[in-house]
């Protein structure tokens, strides 16, 4: 029957594409949410709805910072108190100086009153609620700055326990500092605002407007920002730091702006809340407030702002309706019975106690939330799957990187040493990559290839040398600036961003390239539709380079696809940034010997491309077929240097990576000889 | 000793970590008082074929059969129990822990008493330093010494079959040589020896038989003088100047 | 009282907060030295350890300042909270671990930490559901024994907060430096994998952390109450917070570190709300929460976490 009734009222949007039906469900909304204060004329319920609102307005805020960019805030309050105070001691009649000429300009535009309650006059702050909004939103983002920056080089988990200090410390100094907050019994006669003079009151509506038109807003923003490079760049590095930083995404600044970014939502929000209550005490913004924020993020589904617009709104619902609704008829059975414990239930009493039931049922059963942020594309078809591997290519494609071949040495690696401790892990290596040209590092397992590539690339700092890229000096540099002169690298473990699809992986690499920032992101200017067009475009070309390999994957979670094919992926996100020195690490590790020689020989053509490559692989066969010259490390030092077939001759290279056998072997050769 | 006798055998073992296949229908026979070795590059299922055997990892289908019983649902602890002890990659001793208590944690699945203080007297004897650094912290020892230790607290639980990872890494050359007659010495005395090793040549050189793994797949197998003769093996393995070596 | 006798009593007041600090640091510190998992339900496993002790208290006729004992039925009835207490509290850490925590072992990110904010809060709420949010007067069968020295005063209950917590302290150090288990312990928080590879029943391992962690706590609740005379709801969250900067601040993973930490905590306490106010003593212990963890992470004696690559 019911579906029935819903076949036959879907019947009409059947055929409609489902981005439209998703839009035309979306103005529905609004015009529903719109007319709701006319539609429904319960001041109460309407005063609830504006509630709700604000906390949609705060869990979108906290989404920023812990959904986008995967930080933990758990102190997430604090900001809302500052908004809330800031707006708060600015309009009630606080701290009240005495009048005098400084006042005059003030009083002009409307910020002061000269007030007199008997003595001197005195200044009254009446701060504009429209002025409040943006400068709310600036002064939070400051202090989202200054409580992030310490915090900037902890782990995620000491980052939690930070921001709960923190979250602590602002309603205890809220507490402690009375003269201006009015301390624990709280500030009163907060101004309401108003609009060409008319007072918005205690009525509900304007604040439901206000509410509405705020979280359109942070919605809007939210969403302009998740699908732009800034949203790319806090998802990279809640995936994983160091592959972030190696892939040139400025680890400081992305989690500052996420951190300023989610604490201006907060100030603008606490700006509403208190102009609409008309009073702020410290509790109001206690760890409770924090917690049941987390809640909301997780319920909807961390990084997902529609499931975080639907698990704050849920939640609010269950708090303001739903519990009292059911308690009343509990109450009722309850006396109808004569079970006094049940005739005086009040469920909203328990509500923390559910918050913490749905934190802990949603870690253990649906950790993604109930809009997960994450549509996951299925696997390919067995027919996709086993359609006939095209080889790919690079011909075709405009030059990899910019740099224009036969000009000195392109990597020039002096005396570099690096110590772990009491282990020299590299002993004053020196190397030299031709522009052009591609140079092999062989060597055993732990004899310090790996750490060569990790003090290139910054992360890893040397104990001396020096490392100049084109004449730059690499060293003391960060990863993301290694990355941006164009040094771009693959690693060892493959350290993908896991949890993103292939394509969202190079476009990442493409960070560096890009210039859109935030402001740009949401103004949605021509310029930087441009530029995601042209990312996209450059994406999708660079996948082709590997046939049909990833190109049909490009929707796919990069953690569910073959070794081989997140090998690929790597390499691919590296070519993304446009480098001019490729680094790999053991790029064929784990594919069989066809995947092996289609590599390499896409490896040769990148390099007839024009592009220098640094290569460390343990499968000689790919080092002779690639590389011009071979350097040998064991024990942190170069014990062999020179062309392939030279190095493979050598006793010492002989001793230290092949072993006894192969030196036998030799020796008796050349006894033969 | 060699009497013939299966000691651990896998029989169509697949594995996965998540989504990722990794060690595909893989059958490994191991016979006792022999020495086999497992050749292959990095991310081929090396690892995981350890971490098979000591119950790390389960594997999806497939059996692991050990002294004639069947010990894919065993815990790992039940393992050593009966006599797999691992050498693992890169030694892994407890850094922060005495010389000594690395080598009780060694004998942990067995009860103190004259047959340990038997067992620490013989670990003692194979490696005299080993007894002279007995009360220093682990982490302070040189790469060598620690390899000593960790073949030492592997010994610790009287094993029948010891599986060692990549026991020739990141030592110096002339000690991969003493650890390799290390190996052969304590083969003599009847353990069983699984190693990984990267180091194919040298790894040859000592076993009696070994695997050839790849992407998860065995591709090749037989005795370790067969395989030293394989050109795909000299090839992939032992470099292609073995091959002109021979020619 | 002069500059040296308020200077004295607040040395023994600060070891005292800083000994029920350091037991509560030291169930931080062995969850997170093996798991990597800042566990913030201990938070308030403690807090229920101090209402489980008022309840003993309660039942064994100790009602609150006015019942005074002496001899051997106050060390019996002490006993008896804190074994009781003790008990509890680590019963209900394993059996937390065992259902809710163990089966996100394997999963990466916020997933487990988030978990035990919401076990914390459950604990929590549970509490003011049943208890209510009034304080509640704890009761103490101490008799009212004062030694002057100087200006100073130490209380019997000062003292025997020392020999509980030293108690306490020595159990767990010998624990860990001498038996099986200990050992086993310790291992597995340097190499979880290869302590299992060695046969160290881990899952075990964790369970018994979790449980000694929790018995800590359950200890450190009783003490609470015994030092405060009230209890409530609410004690969890800034004890909580204080002990796990002392956890922190020894570096964390490190037990001696857990109990060093705690005691200059206290101190540190003590000493601000003497000498600065006891409003700001707050916002003193969580600056040094985050100065210390950017600027001195590993703490004062290193700090000790599991090798994960």
């Amino acid at each position: 029957m019911i579906t029935a009734a819903k076949t036959a009222l879907m019947r009409p949007f059947e055929n409609m594409e489902p981005q439209k039906r998703r839009l035309l469900g979306l103005n529905a909304l609004v015009v529903l949410l719109i007319l709701f204060p006319f539609l429904h004329d319960n001041d109460a319920n309407i005063d609830a709805m504006a509630n709700a609102g604000t906390l949609v307005a705060l869990a979108l805020g906290l989404n920023i910072v812990v959904g986008f960019a995967g930080l933990l805030d758990l102190g997430y309050a604090a900001f809302y108190a500052l908004g809330a105070y800031y707006y708060g001691i600015f309009t009630a009649f606080q701290i009240m100086p005495p009048w005098g000429e400084f006042w005059v300009p003030f009083e002009f535009v409307g910020l002061v009153q000269k007030v007199n309650r008997g003595g001197p006059d005195l200044v009254h702050f009446t701060l504009s609620f429209w002025l409040a909004l943006p400068t709310a939103a600036i002064i939070t983002a400051v202090f989202g700055v200054l409580f992030g920056a310490p915090t900037l080089r902890l782990r995620g988990d000491y980052l939690a326990i930070v921001t709960l200090g923190f979250g602590e410390i602002v309603p205890i100094v809220a507490r402690n500092l009375d003269g201006f907050t009015g301390g624990a019994a709280g500030l009163n006669g907060v101004q309401a605002p108003k609009l060409f003079g008319w007072s918005f009151g205690v009525q509900a509506w304007p604040y439901y407007y206000v509410v509405l038109a705020l979280v359109a807003l942070l919605i809007f923003i939210s969403l302009r920002l998740r699908d732009s490079r800034t949203g790319r760049a806090w998802r990279a590095i809640r995936e994983d730091e160091t592959a972030a930083s190696a892939m040139g995404v400025n680890l400081v600044n992305y989690k500052l702006l996420a951190f300023a970014t989610g604490a201006a939502f907060g100030g603008m929000t606490g700006v509403v809340f208190i102009a609409k209550l008309q009073t702020a005490t410290p509790d109001m913004f206690n760890f409770n407030v924090s917690a049941m924020l987390l809640v909301m993020v997780v319920l909807g589904g961390m990084g997902s702002v529609w499931g975080v617009v639907l698990g704050a709104f849920l939640l609010q619902i269950m708090q303001s309706w739903f519990l009292p609704e059911v308690s009343g008829v509990l109450r009722m059975i309850g006396e109808a019975l004569e079970w006094g414990w049940l005739a005086r239930i009040e469920l909203v009493e328990g509500i923390q106690l559910i918050f913490g039931v749905i934190l802990v049922f949603m870690m253990l059963y649906r950790r993604d939330g109930l809009i997960p942020a994450v549509k996951r594309q299925g696997a390919l078809h067995i027919t996709q799957q086993a359609a006939q591997v095209q080889r790919g290519g690079f011909v075709g494609l405009d030059r990899i990187g910019k740099w224009s071949p036969g000009t000195g040495n392109a990597l020039e690696i002096k005396g570099v040493t690096v110590r772990f401790g009491g282990l020299v892990a590299l002993n004053s290596v020196d190397l030299v990559v031709p522009a052009g040209g591609v140079v092999a590092v062989i060597g055993p397992n732990g004899s310090g290839k790996s750490t060569l590539f990790n003090v290139i690339t910054g992360l890893v700092e040397a104990d001396g040398g020096s490392i100049k890229f084109e004449g730059v000096e690499l060293l003391g540099l960060r990863p993301d600036q290694v990355l941006e002169h164009g040094v771009a690298r693959t690693f060892q473990n493959i350290r993908l961003f896991p949890n993103l699809t292939v394509l969202e992986n190079v476009l990442i690499g493409e960070h560096a390239r890009l210039t859109t920032g935030p402001v740009g992101a949401v103004a949605g200017t021509s310029k930087s539709r441009a530029e995601e067009e042209g990312a996209l475009k450059w994406a999708t070309d660079i996948l082709a380079l590997f046939g049909n390999r990833l190109t049909p994957r490009a929707g796919q979670i990069v953690s569910g696809l073959s070794y081989a094919n997140r090998r690929r992926v790597e390499i691919a996100r590296a070519l993304a940034s446009r480098p001019r020195i490729l680094l790999l690490d053991e790029p064929t590790a784990g594919m069989n010997p066809a995947e092996t020689l289609e590599l390499a020989e896409q490896i040769k053509s990148l390099h007839e491309l024009g592009l220098t490559i640094l290569l460390i692989e343990h499968k000689l066969d790919v080092v002779t077929r690639l590389a011009q010259n071979v350097v040998v490390l064991d024990h942190g030092e170069k014990i062999a240097e020179g062309p392939a077939d030279e190095v493979r001759r050598n006793e010492e290279v002989l001793r230290a990576y092949l072993g006894r056998a192969a030196t036998a072997a030799a020796a008796k050769e050349k006894s033969n000889a | 000793m060699r009497d013939g006798s299966t000691l651990l055998e896998f029989k169509g073992v697949n594995t996965y970590y998540g989504d990722l296949h990794v060690l595909k229908n893989v059958d490994y026979t191991i016979g006792r008082g022999e020495i086999v070795c497992l050749l292959g590059g990095n991310a081929s299922g090396k690892s995981t074929t350890m971490k098979t055997i000591m119950g790390v990892v389960q594997p999806q289908s497939g059996t692991v059969t050990y002294d004639g019983q069947v010990i894919s649902d065993l815990s790992t602890s039940e393992r050593v129990r009966r006599g797999i002890a691992p050498v693992l990659e890169a030694r892994r001793l407890f850094p922060r822990m005495t010389v000594f208590e690395n080598l009780e944690i060694g004998a942990y699945t067995r009860k103190k008493g004259p047959e340990f203080d038997e067992d620490l007297e013989r670990v003692y004897q194979l490696f005299p330093r080993v007894k002279e650094r007995r009360t220093q912290l682990a982490g302070t020892l040189s790469g060598g010494e620690q390899q000593m230790v960790a073949i030492g607290r592997a010994l610790m639980s009287r094993p029948k079959l010891i599986c060692m990872d990549e026991p020739s890494m990141g030592l110096s050359p002339l000690f991969v040589e003493q650890v390799f007659d290390i190996i052969q010495m304590i083969n003599k005395q009847g353990v069983t020896m699984f190693m990984v090793e990267q180091n194919a040549a040298m790894a040859l050189s000592i076993a009696h038989r070994a695997y050839v793994l790849q992407t998860g797949v065995v591709v090749l197998s037989g005795t370790a003088a067969e395989m030293q003769q394989n050109e795909m093996i000299k090839q992939a393995y032992l470099g292609e100047m073995q091959v002109e070596g021979a020619a | 009282m002069t500059f040296y006798d308020l200077l004295l009593q607040q040395v023994i007041n600060g070891l005292s907060l800083g000994a029920m600090y350091a037991l509560l640091a030291l169930g931080f510190t062995l969850v997170y030295g093996i798991l990597e998992l800042i566990n913030f339900s201990h938070f308030n496993v403690f807090m229920v350890g101090s209402f489980v002790g008022l309840f003993l208290l309660e039942a064994m006729g100790v009602s609150g300042q006015l019942t005074i004992m002496t001899g051997l039925p106050l060390v019996g009835v002490l006993a008896v909270a804190f074994a009781g207490s003790m008990l509890f509290c680590g019963g209900l850490g394993a059996v937390i671990e065992r259902f809710l925590l163990r089966p996100l072992r394997q999963v990466r990110g916020p997933a487990p930490m988030i978990t035990t904010i919401g076990i914390s809060y459950i604990l929590f709420n549970i509490v003011i559901l049943t208890q209510g949010a009034d304080s509640k007067n704890f009761p103490n069968p101490l008799p009212p024994i004062v030694w002057h020295i100087g200006g100073a005063e130490l209380r019997l209950r000062e003292v025997l907060i020392w020999a509980v917590a030293l108690l306490l302290m020595g159990g767990l150090t010998y624990f860990a430096g001498y038996t099986k288990m200990g050992k086993a312990m310790r291992a597995t928080a340097q190499d979880p994998e290869a302590a299992r590879m060695m046969g160290v029943d881990v899952d075990r391992v964790i369970s018994v952390a979790f449980f000694l962690g929790g018995a800590m706590a359950g200890a450190g609740g009783l003490i609470f109450g015994l030092y405060y005379n009230f209890t409530s709801f609410i004690i969890g969250f800034k004890t909580g917070l204080f002990a796990f900067t002392a956890a922190v601040l020894g570096g964390i993973g490190n037990v001696p570190g857990a109990m060093i930490g705690g005691i200059l905590i206290g101190l540190i306490e003590a000493m601000s709300g003497a000498y600065i106010a006891s409003a700001w003593s707050d916002v003193i212990v969580f600056s040094i929460l985050v100065l210390v963890l950017v600027f001195m992470p590993s703490g004062l004696l290193g700090r000790v976490a599991p090798n994960k690559s």
